[in-house]
């Protein structure tokens, strides 16, 4: 570790993702200003609680529960910071979620027209709360209802689709609920969701974010020695430098107000959990490895623990990878999960080239085996990573049908919004140039089109003279239900704005 | 106007370099040339469709008749002409990325030439050098440069296969078959528009076809 980070000005939501360390409940808040004073106010009294990165989230005396804010522009707005300040933010977050549509492929069922009533509101302040239990959540929740009523000036929002408390379908819901997935008994977590995937599994390790240098590997960026190494903080965090040597270009004025904020994606993604049964079923009657495989092949990794296909490729290499997984240690495991590249598999054949892994984080594998073509084998990947935050929402009451509310709420935390989260979502999720695949989207959260359904093939062992396998007329499996692009401010920041006090010039 | 076509974004670049130093410029094109491997980055980039550095020595502009006066220029310019896919921004970044050490060497002779890291500097001595593309023909505007090696790729063996295993019979054509598709399996990508990448260039899109729908 190089980077020392000021961790008691930094939102702990930036440096941890809280589900991983027993914060299995969250709820998201929206809320609007109504008056810039009082909105203000109100700031100050929830930062008061700002959980930051150097809080202890495990072990005797932590914390069970946290809650951390943000901002859209139209929010910052409101809550009257300097034009001077304004002018400084980069145009994806000045516009928004719903105007950048046609970028991001938010088309068809996904259009901004079908979200939830929520995202017609004016969307200025978010609020969220990890907790330990439900209990904890529901008291902090009741806490922050105290402070709109104290302070004025907000306005909780409702408009959230979900059930209420006899578990009928409602559409106006003053928060977003969300949680991790349980076993069959009901009191087990997991780290599944609804399509039966394990997730949570990778996440980018930036310079500062821990000294453990076992978590590097195969999250951090790829060097040519073939070694893993943190990223550039600035990746991820305002006021540090990135992997281009500067200073991440999107801060706005002054440094005080940017430096230890990062920019938040926030969209809630409803998964088609019928629709995808269906369609596993109907293609796997025809795949000769079987649905697990084919499941796994739309993935990258196995949908039972995760392993990665480049590592088990087929039935039999995936029973020994299983047999040493279950004997090892922790870190072992971890390890077994995690290291591995697609270099290993340049043509596709274990893992191909649509696989959602795969596209999302190509690993330092865009060289395409052409020796030292580029200046680091992640040139082309480095500077397009997330950090993931996300929980599954809804439950799944019929497996045969996509009606209910269950999903994904996905939250990707990055520098640049337009340089990371939307250049991954419209290249390398609706489009495929980068992979050699022309215009082939990505199995499970491609836009596909009902009238037009797309297909991908699934490369095999070049030169076996097997024929590779096409998965044909691929239905739309994720929607995207709402969302917006948000600012998360140091803690400093928070109280620089809070108390009217940021001044660029 | 729009600098971008279908899948293509036009990108004509010209920078001033000392006349003195112009031989040296060749030099290092010479060189990359003939050195295997230089290119490699450049020739992996499968964004790009095209790129092409030319330099035009001070006393040969072109003048597009010889009526027209000579220009008296201080410099020799360096053209930068390339066409990739994607957006201005999405290229920039790969570039610098991939290939860092090649675009500083190509330039370095460039008047004012920055180096291609820390970004943001290059960033702007590029744009503040291009020259915007005023009309742009894209006979192929479904097409990038991987979707034409594929057609290609797609073609040939078609044609190679029809000679060499028409007249088999059905379990060797079907062996050939499956060769065949093996061979090709990383050549059916689907060639659809393009995604949009930029907002701006789309709205201009829409306009103009909107114009054009209503004058028919
Ligand atoms: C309902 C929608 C989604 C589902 C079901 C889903 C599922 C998964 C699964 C099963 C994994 C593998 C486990 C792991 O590596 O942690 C994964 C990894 C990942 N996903 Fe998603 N995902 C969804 C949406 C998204 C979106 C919208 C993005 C970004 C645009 C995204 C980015 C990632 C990233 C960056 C990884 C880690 C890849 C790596 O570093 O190897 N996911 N996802």
């Amino acid at each position: 570790m190089t980077q020392n980070l000021d961790l008691t000005d930094i939102q702990g939501n930036i440096v941890k993702a809280y589900g991983s360390s027993g914060f299995f409940k969250a709820r998201y808040l929206f809320l609007r200003v109504d008056d810039g004073d009082k909105g203000r106010d109100f700031v100050g009294a929830i930062t008061s609680k700002v959980t930051s990165a150097n809080e202890k989230l495990k072990g005797d005396d932590a914390l069970t529960v946290t809650t951390n804010m943000a901002f859209t522009y139209a929010g910052l707005q409101a809550l009257e910071l300097p034009t001077a300040s304004l002018v400084g933010f980069p145009s994806d977050f000045v516009m928004g979620m719903s105007k950048r549509k046609d970028i991001l492929g938010d088309d068809g069922p996904s259009d901004p027209k079908y979200w939830d009533k929520i995202w017609q509101e004016k969307v200025h302040i978010w609020i969220s709360i990890n907790g330990k239990t439900s209990d904890v959540v529901e008291e902090r929740y009741q806490w922050i209802l105290q402070q709109i009523k104290a302070t004025g000036g907000v306005t909780l929002l409702r408009g959230h689709c979900g059930e209420d408390g006899n578990g009928n379908a409602v559409d106006d819901l003053p928060y977003q609920d969300a949680s991790v997935l349980y076993e069959k008994d009901g009191v087990t977590p997991t780290a599944k969701e609804h399509f039966g995937y394990t997730d949570g599994i990778g996440d980018p390790v930036f310079d500062g974010q821990t000294n453990n240098a076992a978590r590097v590997i195969g999250r951090g960026k790829l060097t040519r020695s073939g070694d893993w190494v943190p990223l550039a903080t600035g990746e991820f965090i305002l006021g540090h430098v990135d992997e281009a040597m500067e200073y991440p270009q999107t801060a706005p004025r002054p440094d005080l107000l940017s430096n230890n904020g990062t920019y938040m994606v926030y969209r809630k993604l409803h998964e088609n959990v019928g629709t995808f049964n269906k369609f596993l079923d109907e293609q796997s009657k025809d795949y000769p490895g079987g649905k697990e495989l084919l499941a796994a092949k739309f993935s990258g990794r196995w949908r039972d623990n995760g392993a990665p296909l480049v590592h088990t490729p087929d039935n039999e290499s995936k029973a020994e990878w299983d047999k040493k997984f279950a004997a090892a240690d922790d870190a072992t495991q971890k390890r077994m999960l995690t290291d591995f590249t697609y270099n290993e598999d340049i043509s596709g054949a274990k893992c191909p080239f649509s696989a959602h892994t795969r596209r999302i984080n190509p690993r330092g594998s865009l060289e395409y085996g052409v020796k030292d073509a580029f200046h680091t084998p992640g040139a082309l990947v480095d500077r397009r990573r997330i950090l993931r935050r996300g929980l599954p929402y809804g439950k799944v009451k019929d497996e045969t049908s996509d009606k209910g509310n269950h999903g994904i709420i996905f939250m990707a935390l990055n520098a640049d919004i337009k340089r990371q989260f939307e250049f991954v979502q419209q290249q390398w999720i609706n489009y495929a140039n980068d992979f050699k695949q022309g215009n082939d989207k990505e199995v499970l959260l491609g836009n596909h089109s009902s009238k037009d359904p797309g297909k991908v093939v699934l490369q095999v062992e070049p030169g076996s003279g097997k024929p590779p396998h096409f998965v044909n007329n691929i239905p739309r499996l994720v929607e995207t239900r709402g969302g917006d692009y948000f600012f998360i401010p140091s803690i400093g920041a928070l109280k620089l704005i809070a108390g009217g006090l940021v001044d660029p010039t | 106007m729009s600098n971008i076509a279908g899948k293509a974004y036009a990108m004509n670049v010209i920078t001033p370099i000392p006349w003195y130093k112009v031989w040296l410029n060749r030099l290092i094109f010479w060189a990359a040339l003939k050195i295997p491997n230089v290119l490699n980055g450049l020739l992996t980039l499968s964004l790009i469709h095209y790129a092409r550095w030319v330099i035009i020595p001070r006393d040969k502009f072109p003048r597009l008749d010889p009526s027209q006066p000579k220009e008296d220029l201080n410099y020799s310019y360096m053209l930068f002409f390339s066409n990739f896919n994607g957006s201005w921004d999405q290229y920039v970044d790969s570039f610098t990325f991939a290939i860092p050490s090649g675009l500083d060497l190509f330039w370095k002779m460039n008047v004012k030439y920055p180096k291609s890291v820390p970004l943001t500097p290059f960033h702007n001595y590029i744009q503040h050098n291009q020259i915007d593309t005023a009309h742009y023909y894209n006979a192929y505007p479904m097409a990038a440069s991987n979707d034409v090696k594929s057609a290609k790729n797609v073609k040939k063996a078609l044609i190679d296969f029809n000679a060499a295993s028409s007249n088999k019979s059905p379990d060797e054509f079907l062996e050939d078959y499956n060769k065949l598709l093996n061979q090709l399996q990383n050549d059916f990508g689907e060639m659809r528009p393009t995604p949009i990448v930029s907002l701006a260039a789309q709205a201009v899109k829409e306009r103009v076809m909107e114009e054009q729908r209503q004058s028919h």
